[in-house]
């Protein structure tokens, strides 16, 4: 009586339009790097399959621009981190609750805005002949000469991304806020070991989320180093999209792409297993000092409602 | 409270240092965008150097034909991507919820790898394809600049909708639909008058979430348009190569605005759906 229609072919289009638009596409790309480039006119061609594009994308040149995005990468990942956490406790804990809704609609803002004309506003910003160099000039400081470099990349990622950091670490805090804080302080915890042992590893979802929602994107990002980069900042994006529009070698671009994606998942996987290990000591104690009957620190509880989808989302990217 | 009443008197060190790192980072996050907002009202030839106050680079927009219709190419392409989306994403989303199955892991594994996958690989992807379905398929509908577009826009929408609509529905229970069955309602009213309404703030965030996703894409925009049918970012992307004027701060100052209504209204509505601060961030912050 209950369950008459078969419910879940609703989701069949949804379903065929990402097989067709998504994954079929990406399987093109992936079958297209094992081919070549078979004159100048023609893109790609695959009767012939191998592996030389994969030689081609490990050639020091190539390999010269991978080294730099996976620098500016973990640098860009790192100060996000170390930007955007206070940025959020502030936001969930120390901020007035009444200011929440406006302080996550001004974190909101920038995140929304488009990013091309975000990076636009940082190249006006750090130009030689803009108003902050002039200002500066006028102080008895040089021209500013950061553009074009891979300081302004680093620096433009690092804007860019803050938001992505800063939201999902926002909401794990605003979980965690409130009765287990309190009873943590008066069962005589200081400020410093409540965050540490009872905040810190409770956001850790949240932590873990917004590490993967920068360090992803940033890794193949394209517009930052386009708009601030130059010539000294290329990112792995760039030479992807350059071969697909400028020279034209869709086979080439597509191991690189591939490429790409792998190092991204490898790096992010050593990533996950160093922090394993490093926190392996904290969690042992932790475990020790609050028990069993309390499964609270290791495993992000499944809420109720938005949380849990979001929650089990992240769980699956943590995993 | 007891906790408050005590510390009331005196602020520690360590507030102000929080309120203090908190309000530069805020600042640091605006900083380009007012630089942008700034920029588009200075006459003068480049973006750069500031000569001095006007309007003349709104102006401008009015003159230049080729920006007008770049806009409007990004409309529509956002309208209608955002119907696509809403429409597929909602379906999927109550299918999900109502329907849970191991099915369910899968499609949610789908969804995630769309919504991780770096743009720029969709962006390279969608290329090829798009010439494979309308040049060796002989598809032409795929040739056509807005159903490119709309396709290559829809992608990373599909998982924000199926997801916004999905959290929504898990959290309430299936009794209503339950009861509206038993009152022998058929299955395709109960969905209309039950279902929907519940779903209702979902699909609406979703729609308008799409349409500013669809409005500033940049990455996959400039892979799959077509010369006759540019999008305003891809059109700023090719003035960032021939020198910036302000008549780009005044466009990109433009759909900055159009972008702030859209978001306004998902607030609104996911406010006056009973939502808190952290809800909004978390519908908002990327699922």
């Amino acid at each position: 009586m209950r369950r008459r229609s078969p419910g879940f072919l609703l989701a069949a289009p949804a379903w065929a339009w990402l097989l067709i638009f998504f994954i079929a596409p990406v399987a093109m790309v992936v079958w297209f790097s094992f081919g070549y480039k078979p004159s100048i006119f023609a893109t790609q061609a695959t009767d012939k399959l191998s592996f030389d594009r994969y030689a081609e994308v490990l050639d020091p040149t190539f390999f010269a621009t991978f080294q730099n995005t996976l620098w500016v990468g973990i640098a860009g990942t790192a100060l996000c981190f170390l930007i955007g956490l206070p940025v959020a406790y502030w936001m969930a804990v120390k901020a007035p609750p009444s200011k929440r809704g406006l302080l996550v609609a001004l974190v909101m803002v920038p995140f929304w805005t488009n990013f091309l004309v975000r990076t636009i506003g940082w190249q006006v910003i750090l130009s030689p002949d803009g108003w902050l160099s002039t200002a500066l000039q006028a102080v008895g400081f040089e021209p500013l000469a950061i553009l074009n470099t891979r300081g302004a990349v680093l620096l433009g990622v690092v804007y860019n991304y803050l938001p992505l950091m800063i939201l999902p670490l926002f909401v794990a805090f605003d979980r965690v806020n409130g009765p287990l804080r309190e009873a943590s302080k008066d069962l005589g915890a200081g400020k410093w070991t409540t965050f540490f042992r009872v905040t810190l590893p409770l956001a850790q979802p949240g932590i873990i989320a917004g590490v993967l929602l920068v360090y992803i994107p940033l890794m193949g990002d394209y517009i930052t180093a386009t708009v601030l980069g130059g010539a000294k900042g290329n990112m792995v994006g760039q030479l992807v999209a350059s071969q697909f529009q400028t020279a034209q070698n869709w086979a080439l671009g597509s191991a690189m792409a591939v490429v790409l994606i792998f190092v991204i998942l490898l790096s992010a996987g050593i990533g996950a297993g160093i922090v394993w290990l490093v926190t392996l000591p904290f969690r042992a104690r932790n475990r020790l000092v609050i028990g069993p009957p309390a499964p609270v620190p290791s495993a992000p509880s499944p809420g109720s409602g938005p949380a849990a989808a979001s929650a089990s989302i992240r769980e699956e990217v943590g995993a | 409270m007891s906790d408050r009443l005590t510390r009331r008197p005196r602020r520690s060190w360590s507030d102000v240092a929080f309120n203090v790192w908190g309000v530069l980072v805020m600042l640091f996050l605006f900083a380009p965008i007012l630089v942008i907002i700034v920029s588009s009202f200075n006459v003068g030839r480049l973006l750069v150097s500031w000569d001095h106050f006007g309007f003349d680079s709104f102006l401008a927009l009015l003159a230049k034909p080729a920006i007008r219709d770049a806009v409007w190419i990004s409309v529509q392409t956002g309208f209608i991507a955002a119907l696509v989306a809403t429409v597929l994403g909602t379906l999927a989303g109550i299918a999900m919820s109502r329907n849970p199955g191991k099915w369910v892991w899968w499609f949610l594994g789908l969804l995630l790898l769309v919504s991780v996958t770096p743009e720029i690989v969709d962006a390279v992807a969608l290329l090829p394809w798009m010439v494979f379905l309308g040049q060796d398929l002989g598809m032409s509908l795929f040739n056509d600049g807005i159903v490119r577009l709309v396709i290559g826009h829809s992608l990373f929408s599909v998982a924000v909708v199926s997801y916004l609509v999905r959290a929504r529905l898990v959290g309430q229970e299936a009794n209503l639909e339950e009861a509206s069955a038993d009152l022998y309602a058929t299955p395709v009213r109960t969905f209309r008058k039950v279902t929907l309404p519940l779903a209702m703030p979902a699909v609406l965030a979703g729609f308008l979430l799409s349409f500013t996703l669809s409005l500033d894409n940049t990455v996959i925009a400039a892979f799959v348009s077509v010369s006759g049918s540019t999008p305003w970012p891809v059109y700023v992307l090719s003035a960032l190569r021939s020198g910036l004027r302000p008549e780009i701060a005044a466009v990109s100052t433009i759909m900055l605005v159009l972008t702030l209504i859209a978001l306004g209204l998902v607030a609104y509505v996911l406010r006056r759906a009973g939502d808190s601060a952290a809800d909004i961030a978390r519908t908002m912050g990327g699922g």
